[in-house]
């Protein structure tokens, strides 16, 4: 990765009182929509957080201040906010930062342009107030409740936490690229059970919002695009103290046209792979993973079911291995080729994808990532059939069983990221044995 | 009369000979010099292919997108590629530059002209090798993106992008060279709108029936499961 010598200073406008307890920033870009509802939200939970009507651990928030770090919304984003803040308008601290011709070209998969810019102006605002804790949420969700601030804020006031990763609710269908891919190789390489460590929310500690402006990832080519993964990696490799908020649903304000499956794939895989090779020195020597605490109680949610074509998820897979099994040759060793083979001639109700087998494929693909024995796009875009193919397997595992059962699932598939990790080790240490 | 004769047969001979003698250095300095650029292509080839191979310049190639695999490639390593190609540049340049030292008006001209032909034939080596290295990126990247658009004849489309792609590559480099530009330019026409008539005629009369049950089979193909999943 290379900088793109951006300027990443933020110019944060100075408040009128110089210290607070707690920071609460919003990352808006034109979300008019759902703007009103996140700011009020924001406002009752820190409200509740003050009067001790929520828990902070037995504690109440003394002084707190809102962040508001619009990416120059055209859609008045910024005076909804304040309208909705009311009389907390007053404690509001807008804080802007560079913006560059091109963010709104390269659209990430979260759709917040600008995205590493804004969480460094954020965190310099709140270091600037000299918080102990400082909380991040964003501007585009529907399904913010006040409980939020206190779930995020709470176990770093008061449990001494660092860092506070939600717990969204979702269905076992969804998020599976995170289910899949990012959790279970995040697990096996940094040794923590952060099981959604792509999201664009968290609560942080004063020496964690330390440590991320002291972090060289800001200016990389991808920040803008992978900051998010890369500070809960920055937090899981640092040896800060971790644990996890339930926080319910998340369901998200779309901005602009969503991405397709293999550009997402692309972003997000590759700035986890992107993030392999700025810590080799970290990830090559831990050895398993410990359980990550989950701070306060699961509110109730219903979750619907996603309309999936199983049978359209196998054809994909096998129309993948039809005309990519070639480009595939480049990163995978025969034996899996061997594998992937046998899958294509099974009914669809006995279509497995051995999680063995899975884990020993993305190794695969990180280390062809690092090796560039394709150009990285190419590689990455190749996976989207693999991933496909395993989702089609996974939701047949899973489709009879309780919730609780496919969490069981992807502990299972995690443990296999586990087994196999010496695989990735090995190969990574000598890749001359790369492709035998 | 004889005396005439004996004349005549030693003023021919005295040519013959003179001529020999005139030519003779030429043929020594053609062989000294073929000598030299054989010895001088071995040595070159060596000492780059040494070089490129400190310098890892395999890997380097690969990482660049610049490796050596493929379909028309007639090694799997870059440097062996290039150290190869200097070799027979210098044999090449050895054998001009001798034929120049002729004391012989037909392969001095051809010389010449190769000499002045050299220029253009490294450029048609350039649009050849760059023509190539894009048509297969192209078709590389068309081929992944339509299987993950779930086109069931996502190679057809693939190997179409590469193969006009690299025609088109040809077709600049043989022009740059001069080789049949009238030609060339006349095949191309005719071959595109060949292939726009074709597909006209096809849909229009002789196999709207295929086309018809193309288009459908592409239509019941399964609708992209993303639709509703969030995968993130």
């Amino acid at each position: 990765m290379t900088s793109t010598g951006s300027s990443s200073s933020a110019e944060a406008t100075k408040p009128a009182a110089t210290t607070a307890e707690l920071a609460v920033a919003i990352a808006s870009y034109n979300d008019v929509d759902t703007i009103g509802d996140v700011a009020a939200a924001v406002r009752s939970g820190l409200e509740e957080a003050s009067d001790g009507t929520a828990s902070l651990g037995g504690a109440s928030i003394v002084e707190s201040r809102i962040l508001l770090a619009d990416g120059g919304s055209n859609d008045g984003t910024p005076q909804r906010a304040r309208e909705a803040l009311g009389p907390a308008s007053a404690s509001l601290m807008e804080v802007t930062y560079p913006r560059a011709a091109g963010d709104l070209l390269d659209v990430p998969y979260h759709g917040r342009p600008a995205r590493a810019r804004a969480l460094r102006a954020i965190l310099e605002g709140a270091h600037t107030l000299g918080v102990k804790a400082c909380v991040v949420i964003d501007g585009g969700i529907r399904t913010v409740a006040p409980g939020w601030i206190p779930a995020l804020a709470g176990p770093v006031l008061e449990g001494g936490f660092d860092y506070v990763s939600p717990f969204y609710a979702r269905h076992p269908y969804e998020g599976a690229l995170t289910k899949g891919i990012v959790y279970p190789l995040f697990r096996a390489l940094y040794g923590v059970r952060l099981r959604q460590p792509a999201v664009g929310e968290f609560g942080g500690s004063a020496r964690l919002v330390e440590a991320y402006l002291d972090a060289d990832v800001w200016d990389l080519d991808s920040a803008q695009i992978g900051i998010d993964l890369w500070l809960a990696a920055g937090a899981a490799a640092g040896g800060f103290k971790l644990c996890e908020a339930p926080l319910g649903r998340r369901t998200f304000h779309t901005r602009g046209e969503a991405l397709d499956l293999g550009t997402t794939l692309v972003q997000v895989v590759g700035t986890l792979f992107a993030d392999l090779e700025g810590r080799v020195d970290v990830w090559q020597r831990v050895r398993g993973s410990v359980p990550v605490p989950l701070i306060g109680d699961p509110p109730a949610v219903v979750l619907e079911t996603p309309q999936v074509n199983v049978e359209g998820l196998i054809e994909s897979f096998r129309l993948g291995y039809r005309e990519l099994r070639d480009i595939w040759t480049w990163t995978m060793p025969p034996k899996s080729i061997v594998d992937l083979r046998r899958l294509l001639d099974v009914p669809p109700q006995r279509f497995r994808l051995d999680d063995d087998l899975w884990a020993r494929i993305v190794y695969d693909f990180a280390l062809g990532y690092r090796l560039r024995v394709l150009p990285r796009d190419h590689l990455l875009r190749s996976l989207t059939p693999l991933y496909l193919g395993w989702l089609a397997s996974m939701i047949l595992q899973v489709r009879d069983v309780p919730p609780e059962g496919a969490d069981a699932r992807i502990e299972q598939l995690a443990l296999a990221f586990e087994a196999e990790k010496p695989y990735l080790v090995s190969r990574w240490r000598w890749p001359e044995r790369f492709r035998t | 009369m004889w005396q005439q004769v004996h004349k005549i047969v030693n003023e021919a001979s005295s040519r013959i000979a003179t001529g020999i003698v005139n030519f003779l250095p030429g043929v020594v300095v053609l062989l000294v010099i073929l000598a030299v650029s054989v010895l001088l292509a071995f040595v070159a080839r060596y000492v780059i292919l040494r070089a490129l191979t400190s310098l890892d310049f395999d890997r380097h190639a690969r990482q660049i997108g610049l490796s050596a695999h493929t379909d028309w490639s007639v090694t799997r390593s870059p440097s062996l590629l290039i150290a190869r190609a200097v070799q027979w540049t210098f044999l090449v340049l050895g054998l001009l530059i001798g034929l120049t030292a002729l004391d012989a008006t037909m392969p001095q001209q051809f010389a010449l002209s190769i000499f002045g032909y050299f220029p253009h034939l490294v450029a048609a080596a350039l649009i050849l090798i760059v023509g190539g290295l894009l048509a297969r990126f192209v078709g590389r990247a068309v081929l992944i993106g339509a299987v993950n658009m779930h086109i069931q004849s996502a190679r057809v489309l693939s190997l179409t992008a590469k193969w006009l792609l690299f025609m088109i590559a040809a077709a600049m480099a043989l022009d740059d060279i001069g080789i049949g530009r009238s030609v060339l330019l006349l095949a191309f026409g005719i071959l595109f709108g060949g292939i726009v008539l074709a597909i006209a005629i096809a849909v229009g009369l002789g196999a709207k029936d295929v086309v018809s049950r193309a288009i459908e089979r592409q239509l019941r193909e399964p609708s992209k499961p993303e639709d509703t999943l969030d995968h993130v």
